[in-house]
């Protein structure tokens, strides 16, 4: 799914799939910080409002 | 008439006589010279409708998801791209394998209408064509006409996995020597390589002319579904409005629904009316599950079954 978006051009990173259990508290809150930061630095998606 | 063609309306004669199927879905003349349409025969008297020409473009094995409750026997007429539905079918038990008798067709590789109808006269009617290697002589009742087969023919034919059917119970014609030439995905790459910026300017501006007539969908072999959830009302799952969102987000579910199954017939890119390179999506698909889980073309095989539905240890975890 992640290549399918990006080969129609969204950019690498602005979509994401993990695999975390309900288990891995630590895990989820590492990746969800990391994966915000990336997102914050792409800025909005603009993909539609040309 | 060509030895193909008698060869298959015999074969089909017989099929009919012997009661052994009831049904036979080949192609015959078209509206103009250059097309076929689809025909069904159901009587031994009526097998002079069957052609075999160049022009055979269609892919038939559709219609076996369409007619999957007819109570008889049904015989089709496939090529080797249009065979890999064959299996496709099976494989999805959309139409169990012994109530189809498949009648296939070595292809040397097929013309395509449009650039045939910029170059000669089309609106007569067929009388014959004679194939001279790379020439190819129509001989319509408008007049004959010569055409080089490299400026005609169909451009998913220059890259062709398989001339001979992988699947036939009656094999019309002789088999075909040429050795396939898998393909090599360059488009692909080509848009691989381009920014983010444009590939969404490219494929935003093709998803914008999409009228969501869904012939894509109904040419697909692949495209099976009982209830397809582009049509659900109850729950509307998805809006059913023609916008660039919308239609964005059915070309993407369309081509993320048949990774890993598509059997890449191109028929999709050839019923668009829009021409949409819908087929371009489901390559992606195609050479990314080849990459990554080693698996053939789908249909290639009787076995198989789609990739994304099935589970191996050894599978890629591309992001854990």
């Amino acid at each position: 799914m992640k290549r399918l978006l990006e080969y129609v051009g969204y950019e690498p990173g602005r979509f994401n799939a993990r695999w975390i259990s309900g288990s891995e508290a630590q895990k989820w809150a590492d990746t969800t910080k990391v994966i915000t930061e990336n997102i914050q630095a792409l800025g909005p998606n603009k993909r539609f409002s040309k | 008439m060509n030895k193909v063609t008698e060869n298959l309306r015999k074969t089909a004669a017989k099929l009919l006589q012997d009661k052994e199927v009831d049904l036979v879905i080949g192609y015959g003349l078209g509206s103009e010279a250059v097309r076929t349409q689809p025909v069904f025969v159901t009587s031994p008297e009526d097998v002079e409708k069957l052609v075999w020409n160049p022009f055979c473009v269609n892919g038939l094995t559709k219609y076996l998801s369409d007619l999957k409750t007819h109570p008889g026997k049904i015989a089709v007429v496939v090529k080797g791209c249009d065979s890999r539905g064959i299996w496709r079918l099976t494989q999805d038990n959309i139409i169990p394998r012994d109530k189809v008798v498949v009648i296939g067709i070595p292809c040397a590789g097929q013309l395509s209408y449009p650039k045939l109808a910029s170059k000669i006269d089309v609106s007569g009617q067929l009388n014959d064509v004679e194939e001279k290697g790379e020439d190819i002589v129509i001989k319509t009742t408008k007049g004959d006409f010569t055409v080089k087969r490299s400026e005609v023919a169909l451009d998913k034919c220059a890259a062709c996995e398989h001339h001979n059917p992988v699947v036939a119970d009656h094999v019309v014609g002789d088999s075909i020597n040429a050795a396939p030439t898998p393909d090599s995905y360059d488009e692909v790459k080509k848009f691989e390589e381009m920014s983010a910026e444009e590939k969404a300017k490219f494929w935003l501006g093709q998803f914008s002319r999409c009228i969501r007539c869904y012939a894509c969908r109904n040419t697909c072999p692949g495209c099976t579904c009982r209830e397809c959830v582009f049509d659900t009302i109850k729950p509307d799952w998805v809006g059913k409005e023609v916008n660039i969102e919308e239609n964005e987000l059915f070309h993407l579910t369309r081509a993320f629904h048949l990774a890993g199954r598509c059997v890449d017939c191109g028929e999709c890119d050839r019923v668009c009316p829009m021409d949409i390179p819908i087929r371009l999506l489901n390559k992606k698909l195609l050479k990314d599950c080849k990459e990554l889980f080693s698996m053939d073309t789908p249909g290639s095989a009787e076995e198989g079954g789609s990739v994304l539905g099935q589970y191996r240890l050894e599978d890629p975890e591309e992001f854990m």
